[in-house]
């Protein structure tokens, strides 16, 4: 009685165990949902904005403006040859030293050059292989292959986004269609402080608190700095 | 009308045990069924012209088993000497020929016989000598008996939980790291990135996934049993179960989709841990339940195991010489010649054919004192043999023996139902079907509220994911397993320590009852006192010769009872020896003590007691006997009255002796007064402290004899009893316990059970005193083992220590159900309060019926409170 009970326990544990690897087969290719929909919605700002897209030479990548110039996304096509950083923000200088920045006290992951403030990361040396063309959506979704990591999903917001490191973000709207900041550029105010800013004084910006996820996925609510745009 | 108990298979609370009983009685020709949950039995009463296997198709129909036990004995013989299938093939031929073979199964891997026979038809030898014979060896068997089943198969019941719980755990507690760790931001938990479940949320929604199936693999039972019992309107503990988790687990899986299709939030949404855990909890309370359960049938597993293994029995050999041979007890036959050593149990029950000896019956009777056994005393199985070797024949095997009846009583007693349980029984019945509702209720009334903005929701949580925690919540909390667990663990343990201490209940209703006793009623004669009166007075009316001398009394002419040759030259006897003789010889045919008495006290002095010509016992008056012509009347003042004889100078005399708490007997020769033999009882040295705890416990006690009142006065101002009710005709005793019942009192009798029968019926309570092998057993709601008065007032005190835990595992487990139900719904998230997680709910449901067996379980230490100095001197050797 006892083994034939086990056994069909171990049956029912055995089919349904094949049933859930089956599943995860089928969708093997998919299982980084997160990874696969951040390419998605990534292609569909590009080709919301396609004029906002231009390369980028002197960082060796890409660049996407935000609508009002004030500030870009930048992402390498080449690790091996981006000069500074392989992804990164760049944005006005002004208004934060306005608001008392002092650019000789940033941090390393921040650079002060010819009024722009840029922050950002290196994500890695390796020279990038692309099967097709060269592309700003390919050298995105080389990325969200090779450096996973440095993309997530900003619950909260419904947001993807790029993680610039200390705690800056590039983010973006899942959907568009139901998202009023379709484009972020996110700081972290901590070393912006450091070097002297006042974060309430800085033109054009929010200071704000923000509820993300901390590197083992728990949500917790933080201060940054914001500048959003709505591109819909 | 026949009773059979049916050991079921599958149920898991109440509510199936309510459903079977329902079904059971719904067949035509069922006088009545009862199930007890704790044991898993069921007891039924049915028509003879109904067949029990209707019945068992009725149970196996609504989705239960009935365990069969085999008819015959089982039995596994190791067979050497086999090569091939061809070999095992013959075996089995072999075996299956001979008759009293029921079925065997010879398996060559295990080079076994698995044989069920029976013994009566056929022995193990004769078995070992037919596979010799076909040319293998049988080497030593093993024996697989009834009771050991029992155990093995819930050994096995246990052994499946534990396994199904420790696989449930072990995939339930990363389930529940990984679903709670995110979520907890005090403290930071190591957790691998790989499954952060807003970077990785299909990733990790499919580790608890696959964490989950086989917890819900190993609890198969609660779904197919659940929505079984649901689809057949009858909801039970299963069904709510499987539509908690079912409810959990399937809007967990619809979000595992969501998630897929880039609905990533979705990932808060999964309660998988909620479904895998509740899971587990209940398998943790299944579990422990039924190691509980197994420990509440402890007294009967103790009785059980009274009984040898083997009997050395005598059988006569080839040659006919006289052979001792051992073999299995269940293969003693009626008849057969069993001999005992000093020191080693008696197997089966007997009488004394050769030896004599001292046994140990305590394990029967309770009575410490070994008693002296001598050619033509019966014998008991399960007994000790002390000292001397014995031969004896067998009279009662199996399951006559008073061994077996005892457990069949115990058995009985524990599987039968309290009143106090139909309470149980009711609202376990409408429980699950009002509970789906309030869940059903609650679910849609949260929905509502949080959709229209008038309650808020808590945060992260959606508003269907409330409604459904609360619906999940309420459904897990509400089982009502405590419930039905509540009375008959109680019982059984309470009934199982009564038979520990000798003393056998014979039911939950009469446990019950016990307690509520407010009045005892003695008998007076063996219960009261020893039951064995001696001669005190003889006077002899004029204090001087007899008014008729019976010369024929006197010798030659009589018939000595002994059949000896009477004397040539007869001894001159005292006027008061003749009358003793008289007395002795008319009283020789009398069964009362007081006759038995007189006729020991004749004996005493050597006296001759010559047979009667005629003899007519008088009930509760005396007797009436003819010796050689001359009428003798012996008894009361009330038979005198009524033959109207004067008692001139006697009745001083007798009342003098009644004060002393003596009993007189008129004695009139030929229609004349002659004398008074006065013979007293002594009280039993534990009816003193029996009637004082008695006292102490408010009940008020009452003695009924057919003595007069003087003599009954003199012996209940001994013993401290209150109400004296004398001069009551055997017949009368019932009507006198009625009387006390018309006044509002419950009231017990306490007699010895043969001829205080009506009265023992009649009263609520009816307590015999007697061994265990007594007929009077029968007749009683109480049965106490031993002679010990004291047994008394431990048997009220164990029915109100049982009642008191009946009665508290009640009020918990309904407190739990109506206090956790509301607190389920949400009723303390509506005043501020916090919101009852479904695991917590399934802990708490789990727990609830684990302290209810724990509080069961209490009872095992239950002492009754005796005194060994008050044990009586002369232990009952049966009747």
């Amino acid at each position: 009685m006892e083994k034939a009970y086990m056994n069909k326990t171990a049956k029912i544990i055995k089919s349904a165990l094949l049933a859930l690897l089956a599943l995860a087969s089928v969708s093997c290719g998919d299982l980084d949902v997160v990874g696969a929909g951040s390419v998605e919605s990534f292609d569909k700002v590009l080709k919301h904005i396609p004029q906002a897209l231009t390369p980028d030479e002197e960082n060796g990548g890409w660049s996407l403006t935000a609508p009002d110039a004030s500030s870009r996304f930048i992402w390498s096509r080449n690790y091996a040859q981006s000069p500074r950083y392989d992804v990164m923000i760049e944005f006005e200088a002004a208004p934060f030293i306005a608001a008392g920045l002092d650019p000789r006290k940033l941090p390393g992951n921040f650079a002060f050059y010819e009024g722009k403030l840029m922050a950002g990361t290196k994500l890695g040396q390796e020279t990038l292989r692309y099967s097709g063309e060269v592309t700003p959506l390919a050298s995105y979704e080389q990325i969200v292959q090779l450096k996973r990591d440095a993309v997530g999903y900003h619950g909260a917001l419904d947001h993807y986004g790029v993680n610039l490191g200390g705690g800056n973000l590039f983010e973006w709207a899942k959907d568009m269609s139901t998202n009023d900041k379709d484009m972020v550029f996110v700081l972290d105010p901590e070393p912006l402080l450091k070097a002297g800013v006042d974060p309430a004084r800085i033109e054009g910006w929010l200071f704000t608190k923000v509820t993300v996820d901390d590197e083992n996925g728990k949500p917790i609510q933080v201060d940054k700095i914001l500048k959003p745009f709505n591109l819909l | 009308m026949r009773s059979q108990t049916l050991s079921i298979g599958g149920m898991t609370c109440a509510v199936c045990a309510g459903r079977i009983e329902k079904t059971v009685r719904k067949i035509e020709g069922v006088s009545s069924a009862a199930v007890n949950l704790a044991s898993e039995k069921l007891f039924v009463e049915y028509a003879d012209t109904l067949s029990l296997s209707s019945i068992k198709e009725a149970v196996i129909k609504i989705g239960y088993e009935v365990l069969e036990k085999p008819k015959g004995l089982s039995l596994s013989i190791p067979i050497g000497g086999m090569t091939c299938t061809a070999c095992s093939a013959r075996v089995e031929r072999v075996l299956r020929k001979l008759e009293g073979i029921e079925s065997a199964t010879v398996n060559l891997a295990t080079e076994k016989a698995a044989i069920v026979y029976n013994p009566a038809a056929i022995r193990l030898p004769a078995i070992k000598a037919a596979i010799e014979k076909a040319g293998y060896t049988a080497l030593e068997a093993s024996r697989d008996s009834a009771v050991d089943e029992d155990k093995l198969r819930k050994e096995k019941a246990i052994r499946i939980l534990k396994t199904k719980f420790i696989v449930a755990l072990a995939l339930g507690l990363p389930l529940l790291y990984i679903a709670m760790v995110p979520m907890i931001t005090w403290f930071n938990l190591p957790f691998p990135k790989a499954l952060a479940p807003m970077n990785f949320p299909f990733l990790y929604a499919l580790a608890e996934l696959a964490l989950v199936i086989p917890i819900i693999a190993v609890g198969y039972r609660f779904y197919t049993a659940g929505f079984k019992n649901l689809l057949h309107r009858s909801p039970n503990m299963d069904s709510l179960i499987a539509v908690g988790t079912s409810a959990a687990f399937i809007y967990s899986l619809f979000n595992v989709w969501q998630i897929y299709r880039g609905n990533f939030r979705a990932v808060e949404a999964l309660y998988f841990e909620t479904a895998g855990i509740i899971i587990a909890l209940i398998l943790l309370g299944k579990t422990l339940e039924a190691i509980s359960k197994g420990r509440t049938s402890d007294a009967i597993k103790k009785l059980m195991g009274l009984a040898p293994k083997t009997a050395l029995i005598i059988e006569t050999g080839p040659l006919g010489e006289t052979i001792e041979k051992e073999i299995p007890i269940d293969e003693v036959l009626p008849g057969d010649i069993v001999i005992v050593k000093p020191g080693a149990k008696i197997p089966v029950d007997g009488i004394i054919t050769e030896g004599q000896t001292a046994i140990d019956e305590s394990m029967l009777t309770g009575e410490s004192m070994p008693v002296d056994k001598k050619s033509g005393d019966p014998v008991y199985g399960a007994t000790i043999n002390a000292n001397g070797l014995i031969r004896f024949k067998a009279t009662k095997v199996g399951s006559d023996t008073a061994l077996a009846q005892i457990i069949r009583l115990v058995e009985d007693a524990q599987g039968s139902k309290a009143p106090i349980a139909q309470l149980a029984d009711i609202v376990s019945g409408y429980f699950v079907p009002i509970v789906c509702a309030i869940a059903l209720a609650a679910g849609i009334a949260w929905f509502t509220a949080a959709s229209t903005g008038l309650v808020n929701l808590p945060p992260g949580k959606s508003v269907l994911e409330f409604s459904l925690t609360i619906f999940i919540s309420v459904l897990v909390i509400a089982c009502p397993c405590a419930l039905g667990l509540a009375t008959p663990t109680a019982i059984m343990v309470g009934t199982g320590k009564g038979a520990e201490n000798g003393i056998l209940i014979k039911g939950g209703e009469a446990l019950e009852t016990t307690h509520k006793i407010t009045t005892i009623v003695f008998d007076k004669t063996g219960t009261l006192t020893e039951g064995k009166p001696k001669v005190t007075d003889v006077i002899v009316l004029g204090g001087g010769s007899l008014p008729l001398a019976p010369a024929p009394l006197r010798g030659s002419s009589a018939t000595p009872s002994t059949g000896a040759t009477a004397p040539v030259t007869p001894p001159p006897l005292t006027p008061e020896d003749l009358l003793l003789q008289i007395a002795a010889s008319a009283e020789k045919g009398s069964e009362h003590p007081l006759g038995q008495a007189i006729v020991q006290g004749a004996r005493d002095r050597g006296l001759e007691i010559f047979s009667a010509g005629s003899f007519t016992a008088i009930p509760g008056r005396g007797i009436e006997a003819r010796i050689n012509g001359l009428d003798v009347l012996a008894g009361n003042r009330k038979l005198m009255d009524e033959r109207n004889i004067p008692l001139p100078e006697l009745e001083a005399e007798s009342d003098r002796l009644a004060g002393e708490g003596k009993t007189p007997m008129y004695l009139a020769l030929d229609g004349k007064a002659a004398g008074i033999v006065a013979v007293a009882d002594v009280l039993k040295k534990s009816s003193t402290q029996a009637i004082e705890s008695l006292h102490k416990m408010g009940i008020s006690v009452a003695m009924i004899t057919g003595d007069n009142a003087k003599t009954a006065a003199a012996i209940a101002k001994q013993a401290g009893i209150d109400h004296i009710l004398a001069e009551v005709l055997p017949q009368d005793k019932s009507a006198e316990v009625k009387k006390l019942q018309a006044e509002g009192r419950t009231v017990a009798m306490v007699g010895d059970g043969i001829n205080d029968a009506p009265a023992l019926a009649q009263a609520d309570i009816g307590i015999a005193i007697g061994s265990g092998t007594d007929v009077a057993m029968e007749s009683a709601d109480i049965v106490l083992m031993r002679s010990d008065l004291m047994d008394v007032p431990t048997a009220i005190n164990l029915s109100k220590r049982t009642i008191r835990t009946i009665k508290q595992n009640l009020f918990w487990a309904f407190g739990y159900n109506t206090l956790g139900i509301p607190i389920a719904a949400g009723v303390l998230y509506l005043f501020g309060g916090p919101l009852l997680n479904p695991i917590f709910a399934a802990a708490a449901m789990s727990m609830s019926s684990v302290s209810v067996l724990t509080n069961a379980l209490r009872l095992k230490r239950f002492q009754a409170v005796r005194d060994n100095t008050n044990r009586t001197g002369t232990p009952h050797s049966g009747k």
